[in-house]
């Protein structure tokens, strides 16, 4: 299908000639590839998400509207998005087109009494942070890291991240929002709908923050979000990161009141434990295992990687083989990575103080290696930016995670070895990196400040090598038979087939009926479609948007 | 290399997006945070790396076909390297910039070239400059100083290369004059090519013609070789990124200094000491070809292979350029030498450095995109409190000049030279 010319030049009134293109490279630069996993099914090589029949971007609110509205008129499917970052953000059907919110990009208020910001959609996780902390405040970030649109992690995802045990994920974070509804409607949720400002995303004013996200976030599937506030936290640091060092190993050199530490423990069991209590106590600032994304053998190889600037990926073996190294490997294989922050040197003593005892009580201890001042440096501007998440694909260029326990830490410690030795057999057959198998990575705390855990077990493959892409998807369908008859649930390797099938377009209803009546709770597909018919009577959005009919 | 060559790349892409900002570790303020002027400019995935690394594969793949949009997307590329240092913050075995480069050259091979550019190539064959200028008149600049003329029967270990810019722009000549000077007073053995000396051929390959940079090189080399030169000094940075990073592939094993390098050893040593104030509050800009394409050349051949199953490197280890390496603090050294001037610092500066929007041949083909770039980074100089912006390039100097006309602003231009020369 290709765009009627009238809708065409009706669209092109609205955002004007420079902003509206339909050229076949430009549609092109705004499809995904489906051989990029990350959150979704696959991969499948040499598939791409379907081209749209236009892309536009919309300077303003009211052009949104405008741009929605004529969707409507001329049936026309429509999917904004803002960074980029995952599968979703693209048309699932030919005949759509793409909203580019990159123009709609202003840190519009920081209310720093209030403690919030105001953001439109292309304002990145490190733009916002920057702004924040002039005033002594901090933004959360997605574990996708600070190249993402907080607007769409909070409006529209999850928002996860390390510092979810002390900043909330993202969706509890979200205050009053701007909402362009499917039918091209301003809607205005919580406290901004009674005109009394930004502050509360439930009241006064239309308690509407659960109606629009949906299960999860509505993934650009149901309208435009054009503003929204989010809340903001302490930052007790200075106005600018002080960032020194040479590319790409940049350090921060911060005050007293800030600490980063890498912490082992001898069982899994401890591991958990070490968890329980720094909810317990409320320490903590950011906590995540990070590096392990890189795998069990291979993280510390990686880390002397990173913070040399005159070492490569060439390099990894000849590290691999250096005893210290291997030491330090085997010393941190079952670690996190903490951040503490005191706001008042009391308050650092007594948080240094209180991580000691829990390592004490679960025999854990602090990795030396990592606080040798060069690591130690890079690590805390790591952690506290999160400008680095590119390494996730930094081996072949492609991951996606697998099994991803998400649940209570006792839970997926006590899985975590069966499912690194699961994986680690499979590493023996070349499709995916050979990392250790455990390489697991998440956050430490969750759903307000803690009681959960996300287990990514990243796995990393090449793109453009077809034997390494057929191979891995052999791999994820290996994983989630496992994990279904371990009674782990479909993993983290499937996530969104409900949504995007292996061609990069829908799944077919018949599919998605299946997968969702299996859920464990069904109803609430079942109400999503009632919002649907209510909310976005043309169904101009896309399957992302979960729904079941009665 | 061809542009199917990076086939692999274009699929390895991360689709991230780490292209189209400065290092996110470096950001300081929502205002100045991103680095891409093309992206910045024109908003569309499309003219970011990521979205050209997308373009170039459906071309190839026959999913897209020329037209006037893709000659934008392409020639609107400032080969500035700011998306390749971001880039590499995470990616060890991608080369955005060395494919965009690519894709330029593709698009001339075919036929696709634009207009101003073919004009300013026709000026190189005939006259051998990029300012369709008259050949005879290239020496013209040293006219009154008594610095030899060099040629095979006329010889000196060192050249002193003026370029294009500053052969025929008499606004900015007399920083040339001051700059062989400061050569000559030092002791130094050095001449000129006068009216033979060439147009070092950098800027006709960032705007695509692979070829006539080749001529131009192997022409340069050839002359210097005939003229014992052993060290070619320069003070214009796309000469010295053409000496110093492309030459050596064709065979060139001279010496290459840029001359605030040249400052920067003579100050170190005791040979150069200043005796005037200079109370002037200035912040330095660094130019893309000096800063994060300035690093040295670091000859390799090899191949990619796989360890781990899966993991992409090269054997032998591949020489890795992401900036980290470049000429950033000679030339603030010198600054900071020199009496009674204050050096600020603006948000985007060395590796990460926003470009002045004269480069890949966007000055002459995308004038008014060219002046909004430069406009980006006076307004960057200007919230720093400086009363002048100094840099180290004649190219990125003229293009602040104009952009300063243009905006009615009052800012001074200064050549890092200029400077040197009031403080003796």
């Amino acid at each position: 299908m290709t765009l009627a010319s009238n809708a065409y030049h009706a669209l092109e009134d609205i955002v004007g000639a420079e902003h509206i293109s339909e050229d076949p490279a430009v549609l092109d630069s705004y499809r995904y590839s489906l051989a990029h996993t990350a959150i979704h099914l696959g991969p499948y090589y040499d598939t791409f998400t379907p081209r749209g029949e236009a892309v536009l971007l919309p300077g303003s609110t009211e052009e949104v509207q405008a741009i929605v509205r004529l969707c409507n008129e001329f049936n026309i499917r429509f999917k904004a998005a803002s960074t980029f970052w995952s599968a979703q953000a693209y048309p699932s059907e030919e005949g759509a087109i793409q909203l580019d919110m990159r123009r709609m990009d202003r840190v519009l208020e920081i209310d720093e009494k209030n403690m919030f910001a105001v953001i439109e959609p292309g304002v990145i996780g490190a733009t916002l942070q920057a702004e924040a902390m002039k005033v002594g405040l901090n933004t959360h970030l997605p574990g996708s890291g600070c190249s993402c649109s907080p607007l769409a992690s909070a409006t529209s995802y999850l928002g996860s991240g390390p510092g979810n045990m002390y900043g909330g994920w993202f969706h509890d974070n979200l205050l009053g929002v701007e909402w362009v509804m499917p039918t091209g409607d301003l809607f205005r949720i919580g406290s901004l709908g009674s005109g009394c400002g930004w502050f509360c995303g439930e009241g006064p004013g239309p308690s509407m923050k659960g109606v629009a996200r949906g299960f999860i976030g509505s993934k650009g599937a149901m309208g435009v979000y054009t503003k929204c506030a989010l809340k903001l936290f302490a930052w007790p640091g200075p106005e600018h990161l002080p960032v020194e060092g040479t590319v790409p190993a940049y350090q921060a050199v911060l005050p007293d009141n800030f600490k980063a530490y890498t912490v082992a423990f001898p069982s899994w069991k401890a591991w958990a434990d070490a968890a329980y209590m720094i909810w317990d106590t409320g320490i903590g600032y950011l906590a995540h295992r990070q590096y392990n994304m890189f795998g069990r053998d291979l993280k510390h190889a990686m880390v002397k990687i990173l913070t040399d600037p005159t070492k490569t990926l060439g390099d990894l073996e000849e590290l691999l083989e250096d005893p210290e190294v291997q030491r330090v490997t085997e010393e941190s294989k079952r670690d996190f990575q903490i951040v503490l922050a005191g706001m008042t040197p009391r308050d650092i003593g007594w948080q240094e103080k209180v991580l000691d005892e829990i390592l004490s009580r679960t025999g854990g201890w602090k990795v030396e290696a990592m606080n040798e001042p060069e690591v130690n440096k890079w690590m805390l501007l790591y952690l506290i930016r999160l400008g680095h998440k590119n390494l996730n694909l930094v081996f072949g260029g492609s991951y996606d995670g697998c099994f991803g326990f998400l649940g209570a830490v006792d839970w997926g410690a006590s899985n975590a070895e069966e499912a690194g030795q699961f994986k680690k057999e499979w590493e023996k057959r070349g499709a995916v990196v050979e990392a250790g198998g455990d390489c697991m990575m998440g956050p430490i705390g969750g759903q307000g400040g803690g009681g959960t855990g996300l287990w990514e077990n990243f796995t990393c493959f090449d793109p453009y090598d077809r034997e390494s892409v057929e191979g891995t998807l052999e791999f994820f369908d290996a994983c989630t038979e496992y994990g279904l008859k371990r009674g782990w649930g479909v993993g983290m390797e499937k996530w969104n087939a409900q949504n995007r099938g292996p061609d990069g377009k829908t799944t077919p209803k018949e599919e998605r009926d299946r997968i969702h009546l299996s859920a464990p709770q069904p109803s609430m597909f079942r109400y999503q479609h009632k919002v649907r018919q209510a909310l976005n009577p043309n169904d101009l959005g896309d399957a992302y948007y979960e729904t079941l009919e009665d | 290399m061809a542009l199917e060559d990076f086939s692999a790349e274009m699929d390895r892409c991360s689709q991230c997006s780490y292209c189209k900002w400065i290092p996110f570790d470096q950001m300081k303020s929502w205002r100045f945070a991103k680095n891409c002027p093309s992206i910045s400019y024109h908003d569309f995935n499309s003219y970011s790396a990521r979205g050209r690394y997308a373009v170039a594969r459906s071309l190839i793949k026959g999913q897209s076909e020329y037209s006037d949009t893709v000659q934008r997307i392409a020639f609107t590329c400032m080969t500035c390297g700011s998306c390749d240092v971001s880039c590499k913050v995470c990616r060890y075995n991608l080369e955005p910039l060395e494919m965009v480069r690519e894709l330029k050259f593709k698009l001339v091979e075919d036929g696709q070239g634009l207009d101003a550019h073919r004009a300013i190539i026709e000026s190189l064959n005939k006259e051998q400059n990029t300012m369709q200028q008259p050949k005879a008149q290239r020496g013209e600049w040293a006219s009154d100083l008594d610095i030899p003329r060099l040629s095979s029967s006329e010889k000196a270990e060192v050249v002193f290369h003026a370029g294009c810019r500053y052969s025929y722009d008499k606004d900015l000549q007399a920083t040339a004059r001051s700059a062989v000077l400061l050569l000559k007073n030092a002791g130094v053995d050095v001449g000129i090519m006068g009216e033979r000396e060439m147009c070092c051929g950098g800027r006709v390959y960032s705007m695509g013609y692979r070829d006539a940079f080749t001529r131009f090189a192997q022409a340069n080399i050839q002359a210097w070789a005939k003229a014992g030169v052993k060290t070619v000094v320069t003070a214009c940075a796309d000469g010295y990124h053409a000496f110093k990073r492309l030459y050596p592939k064709l065979g060139s094993q001279v010496e290459v200094l840029h001359i605030v390098e040249f400052v920067a050893r003579l100050i170190e040593e005791g040979k150069l000491t200043f005796r005037n104030r200079v109370p002037m509050t200035v912040t330095y800009h660094d130019p893309c070809h000096l800063g994060r394409q300035g690093e040295p050349y670091v000859p390799w051949d090899g191949v990619e292979t796989k360890i781990k199953n899966q993991i992409v490197v090269y054997e032998p280890r591949r020489p890795r350029y992401n900036g980290a390496w470049g000429v950033y603090d000679p030339p603030r050294e010198i600054l900071k030498s020199i009496p009674g001037l204050e050096l600020v610092e603006m948000e985007r500066i060395r590796e990460y450095s926003w470009c002045c929007g004269s480069g890949g041949g966007v000055r002459e083909a995308y004038p008014e995109y060219s002046n909004w770039t430069a406009a980006e980074r006076i307004t960057e100089a200007k919230a720093t409190g400086a009363e002048a912006l100094v840099s180290a390039c004649p190219w990125c100097e003229r293009n602040f000049m104009d952009a300063i006309g243009a905006m009615g602003e009052s800012m001074q231009v200064y050549d890092i030279v200029d400077l040197v020369q009031k403080a003796i």
